[in-house]
This record gives C-alpha cells, sequence and structure tokens, in this order.
C-alpha cells in the first residue's frame, strides 16, 4: 500500500518523532510506514486521517485499484 | 498565497492535537520494559533462592523448600502478568516484531526439543540432557528474531 505520510508531514514541518507520539506509536512504525515496509492497521489509519484532517483514502491507496484489480 | 496558508492553516490543526503526552508511547513502554527487568530479576532470584536455598541455607527443610517453590511460582505469575502488560501497550508493528520471533522460538523449541530428549533416552548424548539448554536456546532464538525483526522495519 503506498501512502503520502512522509508529504503530508513534511507539509506540516512534524518529525517522525513527533507524528509518532501524536499518533501513539513508535518513530519505528512511523520510519516503516513511510517506507512502505509496513501497512497500517484500520484503527491507525483513522487517527492519521483523524489528526491529518483527511479521508483515509487521500493519504493510503492500493496501486492495485490504479490497474484496474478490483 | 493561498497554498501557503491553508499548509499553515492545517499545520495549526494538526499542531493542535500535538497535545504533549503525558504518558506517551515511549515513556509507557520504558516503564513496562523497566518493570519487566525487575520482575524477571525478582524471579531469577527465587530460582537461585530454590536452587540453592536447600543446601545452603535450610538444610534441605521440607517446609522452607514448599515455601520457596511457593514464592518462584508467584513471582513468575507477576513476571507472566508484567510480560503481557508489556505486549498489550506495544504499538502494532512491535507487536508483530514480537509475534514473528515467538512463533520462530516455539517452533525451535518443538523441532529441538523432541529430538534433544530422544537422543538422551537413548544415551546418544555424551552429556545430561538438561531443561535448561533448552531455555537457553530458546532464548537466544528469540534474541536473534528479535534483533533480525528490529532492523528490517529500521
Amino acid at each position: 500500500m503506498k501512502n503520502r505520510l512522509k508529504v503530508l508531514r513534511a507539509e506540516r514541518d512534524l518529525t517522525q518523532a513527533q507524528l509518532a507520539d501524536a499518533l501513539d506509536v513508535s518513530r519505528q512504525t512511523i520510519n516503516a510506514i513511510e517506507t512502505g515496509k509496513f501497512d497500517p492497521s484500520l484503527p491507525l489509519a483513522f487517527r492519521a486521517a483523524r489528526l491529518f484532517g483527511l479521508r483515509i483514502e487521500e493519504i493510503f491507496h492500493d496501486p492495485a485499484l490504479d490497474n484496474g484489480h478490483r | 498565497m493561498s497554498i501557503i496558508l491553508y499548509i499553515r492553516t492545517n499545520k495549526q490543526d494538526t499542531m493542535n492535537q500535538l497535545k504533549p503526552l503525558e504518558n506517551g508511547y515511549e515513556t509507557r513502554t520504558r516503564t513496562n520494559v523497566i518493570q519487566l527487568f525487575r520482575w524477571c530479576g525478582v524471579w531469577a532470584g527465587t530460582c537461585a533462592l530454590l536452587t540453592f536455598g536447600p543446601k545452603f541455607l535450610w538444610n534441605k527443610a521440607s517446609v522452607f523448600t514448599l515455601l520457596a517453590i511457593g514464592l518462584n511460582v508467584c513471582v513468575g505469575i507477576a513476571t507472566v502478568m508484567a510480560n503481557k502488560k508489556y505486549f498489550d501497550q506495544l504499538d502494532e508493528l512491535q507487536r508483530k516484531v514480537h509475534l514473528n520471533s515467538l512463533a520462530i522460538t516455539v517452533g525451535v523449541a518443538m523441532i529441538a526439543g523432541v529430538p534433544y530428549s530422544i537422543m538422551d533416552a537413548n544415551h546418544l548424548l555424551p552429556f545430561h540432557a538438561d531443561i535448561s539448554h533448552l531455555m537457553v536456546l530458546m532464548s537466544l532464538t528469540y534474541a536473534a528474531c528479535n534483533l533480525y525483526g528490529t532492523t528490517r522495519y529500521r
């Protein structure tokens, strides 16, 4: 799953540690999500969406959907 | 200009939600690790008491040995509860790393433990098999898997 977490974080001048604190996870988890090594759970994705004031699909998206796979 | 304003507003909104956490994830995890470490230390102490006490402290008096066993079990239960609390309060990635480590550790313990026991029963080992050997193997496997998992997602 791809995501815009790094861009959104950079737009708000947040460090990984600050974002991790706000989402109540470790900095390692934020880094793993940003680099695409780990997909967050739905509750964590919702927390991120609430924090940035966006919908989940505006932050995370499945590349398979771009290729027409449903 | 409007884009900058939009980003600034968004930043303000986000920063407003970044309230200082008195008991944030890192602090909570550190506290849980320290508590778990303390309980492990006490449990190791009761194990030492149980091992050496009957011979060196109370001359194999059954009452004291039974009391030491009771103490060891009680402290053991508290250690397990501290471990459970530590796991419960980990975030999802850390829990995944630990779950993978546990899965491999249990598998290794079963795969190595059964032939080890059979070899001992058939006198194929040059030394006496001991449960502590299995515990050392499990500890090393768990530590290695955890290290691998942690560096993999770094």
